[in-house]
């Protein structure tokens, strides 16, 4: 009993030390200068010895006095920043709403029980196999390295796990609720948004903020059909290097840490509707 | 001044025929309850009176009026379904005012019909309160409440208070006669609980696999079952059963017999004799008639007793008035009242004596 729970704690502080530790030591990349970013001479360095905010002084204003005078670029993180807020907004929007939606309707009056699988097994194969087709009909349709481009292919490309969450929700309201607003006369867009949408509002939350980070996170997408006005985050993090300095681990670890913001602001904000949404089934009454 | 009415309606779900041509009249004001065993269709019929099922043959008539194809919204029914299908996300005071929110009833009249509804079914102090803080007889309460709301044509009721315990029902059951006398409107009610539907009922429709078997009053139903599936699931404790055989006014099985020559009529082969435990009489061995048997466990229930006895190899139950006073294994003689016996036909189980009336 004794041993079994303290194996068992041991196994968790494990398990939450091997998922944290990239982040603390990203953390703690952001704020070291040039010298302490690699083992030079066999010294690593665990904590900055001399902390600066050198690293995000680079990626915001292009140069810094503690960077070697061949790295000055003159993009910055914050067009990429931008980009990629807007673009992963819209299309969680898109994601979401449309997947609800269809969600909703394939619950309620779908055919085909097969449909759902089919839509799920889109995201099933990498995007790399339909990469080269999507982007020459991005190209014929004017889409390339636009934001609106950008954010309809996310769009699409979430949309099937919008859809199957959202399925899984929605097959959870009992559907005697919305046949005794039906015999009171109500009609099915106000069963819809007086009734379902309320009582899935948790797991619109859930959907979302995944969604969000999926698209938050795409690199490759953004790499072919982006060449400079709105690439996103991770491609501008692709670029934090030269010739003569190699890879710029300080200036990624501070776009990186600035990454983490958004997604974390959502998860707080939705907090009390995720851990709701994820065991919504349990707290059916 | 509403009538319900089902002609010839069937409805299956795939292979399942779930409502087969059923026949069903509801009178106004009356309550009406229907009865069945769990999945025979009563539950089916309710959503076909709705408009949430669509029938594949047949008419539904409210008020004599074709509603078969009507929109459920339109038919002008108020429901409480099992689970009662309060919305969660809405107090108790904004679910009952739904049924007339959707019908663009004055503030006013909603706030007015809140409190006379909730005053009658004592939930004014909980109206500001989620369905997940109301326990479990007060949700009952505001989902009646709910359906109470409008005076629609009809109320109808799928089990409404099978969830709650034994004492909450039996209360329930009182409140819920008083209710419909007072509001004065024609209520079908289902269940699968027969106490429950004989307490409550005008009249009470009986459903085996799909079909309306008997209809009548509850006394109708108990006295006269026109089938051995009806004498079965009606009556508690249920109906002994004994097969034997009719030999010139004589019902013989194996270790008792009993005169019927009361029936006229009888016509000499196999039956099954039917009797209710009220009917079974024991008493001391000195008593030279009836069967000898013995005492096999008794059941007090204070104002009366339920003694289980064995004739042979089979166990009947006999229900007396009283605390009878029996050991285990004691040998008594046990009576049968041939007059409130029933036969039944052992092939199809229908009433041997009903037919002969009839």
């Amino acid at each position: 009993m004794k041993l079994s729970t303290l194996l068992r704690h041991g196994a968790i502080w494990l398990a939450v030390f091997v998922a944290l530790f990239p982040i603390a030591w990203m953390a703690s990349m952001a704020f070291k200068p040039p010298l302490e970013w690699t083992a030079a001479a066999g010294n690593i360095t665990w904590l900055p010895k001399a902390p600066t905010l050198a690293n995000f002084e680079y990626i915001f204003f292009g140069t810094s006095d503690a960077y070697p005078s061949s790295t000055v670029m003159e993009k910055t993180a914050l067009r990429p920043i931008f980009a990629s807020l807007l673009v992963s907004t819209i299309a969680t929007m898109i994601a979401t709403v449309v997947g609800s939606l269809a969600a909703y309707g394939y619950s309620r009056h779908g055919y085909g029980k097969s449909l759902p699988l089919a839509l799920v097994q889109l995201r099933m194969f990498p995007p790399l196999a339909v990469i080269i087709p999507i982007m020459i009909m991005w190209a014929y349709l004017a889409l390339i390295d636009t934001w609106w481009g950008l954010s309809l292919i996310y769009g699409i490309v979430t949309l099937p796990f919008a859809f199957w969450l959202m399925l899984t929700f929605l097959e959870e309201v009992p559907i005697e609720l919305e046949e005794a607003a039906l015999i009171e006369g109500a009609s099915p867009s106000r069963i819809f948004y007086r009734i379902t949408l309320p009582l899935v509002k948790p797991a619109l939350a859930t959907t979302a903020l995944f969604v969000f980070i999926l698209n938050w996170s795409d690199y490759i997408l953004a790499l072919m059909l982006t060449r400079s006005k709105w690439i996103t985050i991770p491609v501008f993090m692709n670029d934090l290097n030269s010739a003569q300095t190699g890879q710029l681990y300080g200036a990624k670890a501070a776009l990186g840490l600035i990454a983490i913001v958004p997604p974390l602001i959502l998860g707080v904000l939705i907090q009390k509707h995720l851990v709701r949404g994820l065991t919504f089934g349990a707290l059916k009454q | 001044m509403s009538t319900l009415e089902l002609r010839n309606v069937t409805k299956s779900f795939g292979d399942v025929v779930a409502v087969d041509n059923v026949d069903l009249r509801v009178e106004d004001n009356e309550f009406y309850c229907i009865f069945g065993p769990p999945s025979c269709g009563k539950s089916t019929i309710l959503r076909l009176l709705l408009g949430l099922a669509s029938p594949e043959s047949g008419q539904i008539l409210i008020d004599g009026k074709n509603v078969t194809y009507l929109a459920p919204g339109e038919r002008d029914l108020a429901m409480v379904f099992q689970n009662l299908a309060l919305f969660p996300h809405l107090t108790a005071r904004e679910n009952l005012a739904f049924p007339l929110r959707e019908r663009n009833v004055s503030q006013e009249t909603i706030d007015a019909t809140i409190q006379s509804v909730s005053e009658k079914l004592r939930i004014t102090p909980l109206l500001e309160k989620l369905p997940a803080k109301l326990s479990g007889g007060e949700r009952q309460r505001v989902a009646i409440g709910r359906a109470l709301m409008r005076k629609p044509r009809a109320y109808l009721m799928d089990e409404p208070i099978a969830a709650l315990d034994a004492r909450l029902r039996e209360e329930m059951r009182v409140e819920l006669k008083r209710l419909q006398r007072e509001v004065g409107h024609t209520l079908i009610y289902v269940t699968h609980d027969q106490e429950e539907a004989m307490s409550i009922a005008d009249r009470m429709a009986i459903m085996q696999d799909g079909k309306i078997v008997q209809v009548g009053s509850p006394y109708e139903i108990y006295n006269e079952p026109i089938s051995k599936f009806v004498a079965q699931v009606v009556g508690s404790p249920p109906m002994n059963f004994i097969d034997g055989t009719i030999r010139s006014g004589t019902f013989q099985a194996t270790d008792f017999s009993l005169e019927v020559a009361s029936h006229a009529n009888l016509i000499d082969g196999d039956v099954t004799l039917g009797v209710r435990p009220e009917d079974v009489a024991l008493c001391t061995p000195d008593s030279d008639k009836g069967a000898e048997c013995s005492i096999f466990e008794v059941e007090p229930l204070g104002a009366y007793s339920i003694v289980d006895v064995i004739v042979g190899e089979k166990i009947l139950k006999s229900q007396m008035q009283g605390q009878p006073r029996f050991k285990k294994g004691q040998r008594v003689m046990l009576s049968v009242n041939a007059e409130h016996c029933h036969l039944f036909d052992p092939r199809s189980g229908a009433s041997l004596l009903r037919r002969k009336r009839s």
